[in-house]
């Protein structure tokens, strides 16, 4: 059976002479590498390297950066622990403690709301599953680090607050 | 018999049978729709959603309601009943709050169910038009309702009169402010008033207990017996990540029907109650201090000798397999006499008429069968104060009992067990046991029904399969008695009882088996 379009058979053309000779085609590399070299030496504006931490790449509006927990207009925390992003995230690395909201208009609410940034596969399915808005990924911070492990693991303030600085 | 044919399947059911009934035959175990049929309680007809349309008849009806007749032809999946329960669910959903993320319900709601199957519509009702009612009014000591979320089947206060006989719930007003509530001054506070959680189809009445403790998706289930009294209703365990999370009936017609007692499923409390023992403890200049495993095997294996144990005590909290083991270790260690099934005294409390026993052991029945006499605190006393040695106890809390600790307090006090009761208080040393729900094990009810209650989560700590420190202590006595895992267990188990089929106990059917022979041996205890 074939599929649509695709030979069959593949076949391959045999190398003629010039090309088994090995030697003209290492020039002809070496030529490729070389005008790579020298273009780039005379217009380094244009070449792809980031001069990374002094210069920095623009990723559009929708990348998924660290997670923040969104606040309703009075402040509180729009999660109401309904453990929909702990469910469906695949790396299994959002832990939630439900309570019992003082307010009964609100009734449930996240006691505790864990993130273990070093699981987090950055799937954005969280707050895709979210059905209030509740957790968000669009701080663009993906410089994450840490000396411990520990400290990788982020708590509700932590998301609550979370700012442009990197540091855990 | 009447011949009908469902959706073009012909079936044949006895006269009498409910339309509702033989459709779940006919559609392979599938139920129509619905809030309001109960098989255990009375005919309501108030959902409206279980409608089927009948050939000859001008309107659809409702199956629950109707009793088969010879010769029908009924359609339980036309476009005329399908769009009319899409219509019916779409009235349910009206004043519906939509609040399933904060509902303890979701992933076990009717209402959900039903609009997957049947919903699936655009909504003509913007949310703030809806009927405001009372939400988490606390109605009872453990049950919490939610007005909004009701669909006003009248499965509870349906439960409250016919099965309960104590009617604390009705329906209040009319129309769409129709309500579920309590009377004024009354509070939903009858032993059986969780079984209204189990049968509400959506979640206006939850549970107290479990109320936002976890998602019931992420729970895994376990078949299990409740070892709260000596009825045996059949559960489920719902547990995750080696906790367990709530109790929940599992149908037995013979034993507890679909319902169970609300004392029975606050039992698993026990399974994780801080005073569980999980280290082997020994008394070391007077304290008790944890020590590893194999320091307290050697500890155990030590002072249980022939010989050296004066006394041997067991308690009816215990499963039969180590039923059976226990009475052969302790004909082994001690002969026929100085040994007791349990304290009779213990494990009493009021019972009452539907199903919770005034007997609160699991298993006193199998110590009947196995002719492992209970002894009265009293007489007990009286034997072990004329005894010396070790008092070798398995379970339950004897000690407690003042005669008793006097009568032991020259004695060197070893305990199998699984709280730090007084008894473990006034031990030498302390091996920890697993709880029923942490192991697979036998139990025998009041009926003389022998019930296989499977393991839910791993015991805590350094505490093991029972049986296995008990085939332990048999083979440094040397009696090894040959049984290298459950099945071998189980057959030993059915030729004591003197079972004509000796894998019988391993291919127990679901519900349980209850030996003829045994059937008319007398009840354990006093």
């Amino acid at each position: 059976m074939s599929y649509k379009g695709l030979p069959d058979v593949v076949t391959t053309r045999r190398r003629n002479l010039l090309e088994s000779a090995y030697f003209t085609e290492i020039a002809r590399g070496l030529a490729v590498t070389g005008r790579h070299l020298i273009r780039n030496l005379f217009n380094t504006d244009k070449m792809p390297t980031v001069q990374y931490p002094d210069q920095k790449r623009d990723y559009g509006p929708r990348f998924r950066g660290r997670h923040r927990l969104t606040q309703r207009e009075d402040g509180s925390p729009r999660c109401v622990a309904c453990m929909m992003c702990s469910t469906v995230c695949p790396a299994d690395c959002i832990e939630i403690i439900a309570g019992e909201h003082p307010d009964p208009t609100i009734e449930k609410y996240s006691k505790e709301f864990n993130i273990d940034l070093l699981r987090c596969v950055y799937c954005g399915l969280c707050e895709e599953a979210c059905p209030c808005d509740a957790i968000r990924m669009d701080t663009g911070i993906y410089e994450i680090a840490a000396e411990t492990r520990e400290a990788f693991v982020v708590n509700k303030d932590f998301l609550l607050n979370n700012d442009k600085d990197g540091t855990l | 018999m009447a011949k009908l044919t469902i959706d073009g399947k012909e079936i044949e059911v006895p006269d009498g049978t409910r339309l509702f009934d033989a459709c779940r035959e006919a559609r392979g175990g599938r139920d129509l729709p619905h809030f309001c049929y109960h098989p255990d309680l009375s005919i309501a007809g108030v959902c409206r959603l279980c409608q089927v349309e009948i050939e000859g008849m001008p309107k659809l009806t409702i199956a629950c309601n109707t009793i088969v007749r010879d010769g029908m032809v009924v359609h339980t999946t036309s476009k005329r009943v399908n769009q009319a329960v899409t219509q019916v669910l779409e009235m349910h959903l009206i004043n519906h709050p939509v609040d399933c993320p904060i509902c303890d319900q979701a992933g076990e709601c009717g209402l959900q169910d039903q609009y997957m199957d049947y919903g699936l519509y655009e909504s003509e009702v913007e949310k703030t038009d809806k009927v405001l009612k009372k939400k988490a009014k606390v109605i009872g000591p453990h049950v919490i309702l939610d007005q909004e979320r009701c669909v006003l089947c009248a499965r509870c206060t349906r439960f409250c009169e016919e099965v309960t006989g104590t009617g604390e719930l009705g329906i209040y007003n009319r129309g769409d402010r129709a309500e579920i509530d309590v009377a004024p001054g009354v509070e939903l506070d009858n032993n059986y008033s969780l079984n209204t959680v189990d049968i509400c189809p959506v979640g206006a009445l939850t549970s107290r207990d479990f109320r936002f403790q976890k998602r019931v998706w992420l729970l895994k289930s376990t078949s299990s017996v409740c070892n709260g009294c000596a009825t045996g209703c059949n559960v489920r365990v719902d547990h995750e990540g080696g906790r367990i999370y709530r109790l929940k009936p599992r149908r037995n017609d013979e034993v507890n029907g679909p319902w169970m007692c609300d004392k029975g499923r606050m039992t698993y409390k026990d399974v994780h109650r801080e005073d569980r023992l999980d280290r082997v403890l020994v008394r070391r200049e007077g304290e008790l201090q944890p020590i590893s495993w194999a320091e307290g095997r050697q500890e155990l294996l030590g002072a249980v000798k022939p010989g050296g144990v004066g006394y041997v005590l067991a308690d009816p909290g215990r499963s039969l397999e180590e039923l059976v083991l226990i009475q052969r270790l302790a004909t082994e260690l001690v002969g026929e006499e100085p040994m007791a099934g349990g304290v009779s005294d213990d494990g009493h409390d009021e019972g009452d008429d539907l199903l919770l026993s005034a007997d609160r052991r699991p298993n006193r029945k199998a110590l009947a069968w196995l002719d492992f006499a209970e002894k009265p605190a009293e007489a007990l006393a009286g034997e072990l104060s004329g005894a010396s040695g070790v008092l070798l106890v398995f379970g339950g809390d004897p000690l407690a009992h003042q005669a008793l600790a006097d009568a032991a307090s020259r004695m060197r006090v070893v305990y199998l067990g699984t709280h730090r009761t007084a008894t473990a208080e006034a031990a030498d040393v302390v091996v920890p046991l697993s709880m029923w729900a942490e192991k697979d094990a036998l139990w025998v009810n009041k009926q003389g029904r022998i019930q296989r209650g499977q393991r839910a989560v791993l015991p805590p700590g350094d505490a093991r399969e029972d049986w296995r420190v008990l085939v332990d202590l048999l083979q440094s006595i040397g009696h090894d008695p040959e049984v290298a895992g459950l099945p071998a267990l189980r057959r030993l188990v059915a030729a004591r009882l003197e079972l004509e089929d000796e894998n019988l106990l391993n291919r127990l059917p679901e519900g349980g088996y209850a030996p003829p022979r045994l059937a008319d041996a007398p009840t354990g205890g006093r």
